[in-house]
């Protein structure tokens, strides 16, 4: 398929497109925001002489034109700067820790939900409005509209506090040790993300599968004779996945921008909770350093979900000729 | 180095700010700086020559030495990224994580009293201008170095030096560095440009602490480089995730107890309450007091009140109207129902308050009358004021004040219909209400301020080159008297001079001060050693950490 790499590329290069606009607005939003980083680190103790000198010292008295080219270019040299509110710590020490806990939350919870909603999905759209289609969507109905700080505080208070105290009730990942070894800590915010993700995945993978079980060549293979087990998994599951690929990229974007009201709940350290930190005190450098990180794992993620939907679907794949 | 921004002539209004480490955010906590000074301990120091020998603090328990060992976990919600460990630096961390390695020479003790610290006396001359301190002997650094009069002359000269962006720098501006003088290897003379009673509270603040000669850690940053004489030695620093200490085996005071301390950071007082009642933490500072029926009802847990002198004014601009005229305030501060509020904008956790703030000043007026609601009078004195129910105003308010603050302010709504008056209550978003061009020109707002002594409160906010101007304040019988006061040496004779100004605010005050707050800590009880401190900030045992202890 030569025609797929060169799709490949364009849309990297739309991606790159979309960053640095991203990066500009994002500038942009904080300079306009009210207050400034010096004011925000002083608080209630900040006088005219000490915001101007804080000022001074961060290197915040420069127009804002130097400001965004020197970052920018700092970027382009491998150099994501340095926090503002932490002199000398480079945005790389202050976020490395973080990008991975908040990655590694993100492939927690995406293994918890994806392979059981992929089941319940398909299973209640083959067999609608049994009961198994009945409770399964009432569950995940209600999952859905409950908030997602709702259902993280039921598991707490559910397995960690108040009925049963089988896991721990917050998760400070510890610098000090590798976060494979902590892995009971990621247990019931992982929960929580799967939980509230999980319902999307199942209605819409049920929905598909309604579809495609009507369709055409799912009627000639079973009058074929296939099994019903090789219809559905041959014939009907790569087909009715296909809109559900992109709910799961959507998902795994959610998560992977960090979910703060879980971070706040659980008191995990990742970048979602980092991201309001630094808007707050308006320290641009890891501010643009998040949303640029965030903005490319949406960028990749949809860009694999579009493969993957070009490679399962014969038709879209020789459509590309 | 220059000082061209502090002016030569005596300037009590530049002189003193309020430290407040509160990220204007989520969790506002009450805060405070240099804690109320009863000053009374200070009799046998403030006399002309010859210093005294003091006692030191609270002595241990009468029990049998508490045992040793264990791991103290804490939470604390209020900390944030750009905290530091430089004790001297622009603003104070939350959570006092700083605290527990540096200390200033003198400090406050569980009931504001000052006590000595790495001081092991000092006097003040018979004219108020110099002060001599003598160091303990034997003090050492973490690192072993002994601690000096050359690390006490750095120190208050890095204070001094702008580069810094120092917090004191405002509360010593009687101080030039070349008033700063090592007489031997433990003593030091302070000679101050013009007297100033309240230079001893300056010696007590927690922005004046000593620091090892050569200390220049960048702000914000290293474990490394925190080197002080504090209970505590810092081991890994992650500001605005949790912060891990060893004890300090070496410790001149009192403890610590406990072989390792890690104070752990909350964005969510849900979460910090659910590490207690989980088992991830021991102990908990600051508890929310909507959460207390939870820490009560569950074994295994237990509270501990502090009745503090912190407090959540109103303040009623009284340049602007309707309050340049006295009797609109006075009829303000009667419209107060003051234990109702208490009641149920802070679930009982208060007491009453008497538009005074300093209420453990050794001239704090305790004889005046408490002011209690009266409505016939606030009415009539607002149509004297030429109001007759036609008053409306507007009450700005936010939770950076306080969490309960919002609800205070609708309380205080409520109260004043009795009076006729039409208060709007405007909520303010966290984040701007202290910029410049909000907090100080709101006629009508809320504020909050921790424990302080009198004369220390007011160059923080009733001179009109003070940093938090919020009142307005000019009051000409009042300023002589103020003034005066700082000069006079004499503890007698500066009360009786600062009673008058009490006295004063009495009658024609710009503050409705309807309380004062009572702190909160939860903990397991297998963590003892918590002692109530009245300090106010941060919690109820202003996180003594060395006097805990597992049982």
């Amino acid at each position: 398929m030569p025609v797929l790499p060169k799709l490949i590329l364009r849309r990297l290069a739309l991606g790159l497109l979309t960053l640095m606009v991203i990066s500009v607005l994002v500038f942009a939003a904080t300079e306009a925001l009210p207050g400034d980083t010096a004011s925000q680190i002083l608080g209630k103790s900040a006088t005219p002489e000490r915001v101007e000198r804080l000022q001074d010292q961060l290197g915040l008295d420069r127009p804002l034109i130097v400001q965004y080219f020197s970052w920018a270019g700092g970027l382009l040299r491998g150099d994501a700067g340095h926090s503002l509110v932490g002199i000398e710590v480079p945005v790389t020490q202050l976020l490395g820790s973080k990008v991975v806990n908040s990655a590694v939350l993100m492939l927690v919870a995406a293994l918890m939900s994806i392979p059981v909603s992929l089941l319940l999905g398909s299973l209640s759209g083959r067999f609608r409005d049994g009961l198994f289609d009945a409770s399964v969507s009432l569950g995940s109905l209600t999952f859905a509209a409950l908030p997602t700080f709702v259902i993280g505080i039921a598991l707490i208070l559910l397995l960690a506090t108040q009925i049963l105290h089988v896991l721990p009730a917050v998760s400070r990942v510890q610098h000090s040790a590798s976060i494979w070894s902590q892995m009971e800590l990621l247990w019931l915010p992982a929960a929580t993300l799967a939980l509230a993700s999980a319902p999307f995945i199942v209605r819409m993978l049920r929905g598909s599968m309604i579809e495609v079980l009507e369709s055409d060549y799912v009627q000639m293979a079973r009058l074929k004779g296939a099994p019903e087990r090789i219809v559905l998994q041959r014939h009907a599951l790569p087909n009715a996945i296909i809109p559900v690929i992109q709910v799961i990229a959507l998902n795994l974007a959610w998560m992977a921008g960090g979910v703060v009201t879980v971070e706040y709940l659980f008191n995990y350290p990742g970048i979602g909770w980092a991201l309001v930190d630094a808007v707050a005190n308006r320290d641009v450098p890891v501010i643009q350093a998040i949303v640029l990180l965030v903005a490319a794992v949406y960028v990749t993620l949809n860009l694999i979900a579009d493969i993957l939907t070009i490679l399962i679907s014969p038709r879209l794949r020789t459509g590309l000729h | 180095m220059s000082h061209q921004e502090r002016e030569s002539s005596f300037d009590p209004g530049k002189l003193w700010e309020i430290a407040n480490s509160k990220r204007v955010t989520r969790r506002a906590v009450l805060q405070g700086a240099a804690a109320a000074g009863a000053l009374a301990a200070l009799g046998p120091f403030a006399s002309a020559c010859g210093g005294d020998e003091a006692t030191t603090s609270a002595s241990p328990s009468a029990a049998a030495t508490p045992k040793k060992g264990g791991h103290i976990r804490s939470g604390i919600t209020g900390g944030n990224t750009k905290d530091t460990m430089d004790p001297q630096a622009s603003y104070i961390d939350a959570g006092k994580k700083c605290e527990q390695v540096f200390e200033p020479l003198l400090g406050w003790d569980t009931e504001s009293k000052l006590e000595l610290k790495l001081a092991e006396s000092y006097d003040v001359s018979a004219d108020g201008l110099e002060y001599t301190v003598k160091l303990k002997p034997g003090l050492t650094f973490h690192d072993g170095k002994p601690v000096t009069a050359d690390d006490v002359v750095y120190s208050f000269r890095r204070i001094l030096d702008p580069k810094t962006v120092a917090l004191a720098t405002e509360h010593l501006t009687m101080l030039e560095p070349s008033g700063i003088k090592r007489v031997d290897d433990l003593t030091v003379t302070f000679t101050l440009t013009q007297p100033n009673s309240t230079f001893r509270e300056a010696l007590a603040y927690f922005g004046c602490a000593i620091v090892p000669e050569g200390f220049e850690t960048p702000r914000g940053v290293t474990a490394e480089g925190a080197i002080g004489t504090g209970p505590w030695k810092v081991t890994s620093y992650y500001p605005g995730e949790q912060t891990e200490y060893v004890a300090n085996r070496d410790y001149w005071g009192e403890g610590p107890y406990a072989d390792k301390l890690t104070i752990i950071e909350f964005a969510d007082p849900t979460a910090k309450l659910n590490a207690l009642l989980g088992g991830s933490v021991d102990h908990l500072a600051f508890l929310d007091t909507s959460q207390a029926t939870t820490i009560e009802n569950t074994p295994g847990y237990q509270l501990l009140e502090a009745k503090t002198g912190g407090f959540n004014p109103y303040t009623m601009a009284m340049d602007l109207k309707p309050f340049d005229d006295v009797r609109v305030r006075q009829a303000f501060r009667l419209m107060v129902d003051r234990q109702a509020m208490i009641d149920q904008a802070l679930a009982g956790y208060g007491w009453v308050g008497n538009d005074l703030f300093s209420p453990f000043d050794p001239a704090y007026p305790n004889d005046l009358p408490q002011r209690e609601q009266d409505l016939e009078q606030a009415r009539s004195l607002l149509k004297q004021a030429g109001y007759d129910n036609d008053l409306n105003i507007v009450l700005n308010c936010s939770t950076a004040t306080g969490s309960s603050d919002p609800a205070a302010a609708q309380v205080f709504a409520q109260q004043a219909k009795g009076a006729g008056v039409n208060v709007k209550v405007n909520k303010v978003d966290p984040n701007v209400y202290w910029n410049e061009g909000n907090y100080a020109s709101y006629p009508f707002a809320m504020t909050m301020w921790g424990t302080n002594t009198y004369l220390w409160l007011c160059g923080a906010c009733m001179f009109p080159n003070s940093p938090y101007y919020e009142t307005h304040w000019k009051d000409e019988e009042w300023e002589k008297l103020v003034l005066e006061a700082y000069k006079t040496a004499d503890d007698d004779a500066r009360n009786e001079l600062v009673r008058q100004c009490f006295e004063i605010e009495y009658e024609r005050g710009a503050y409705i001060i309807y309380e004062f707050n009572n702190m909160l800590d939860a903990h397991s009880e297998k963590l003892q050693g918590l002692v109530a401190d009245n300090f106010g900030a941060e919690g109820a045992t202003k996180q003594r950490y060395n006097l805990m202890y597992f049982v």
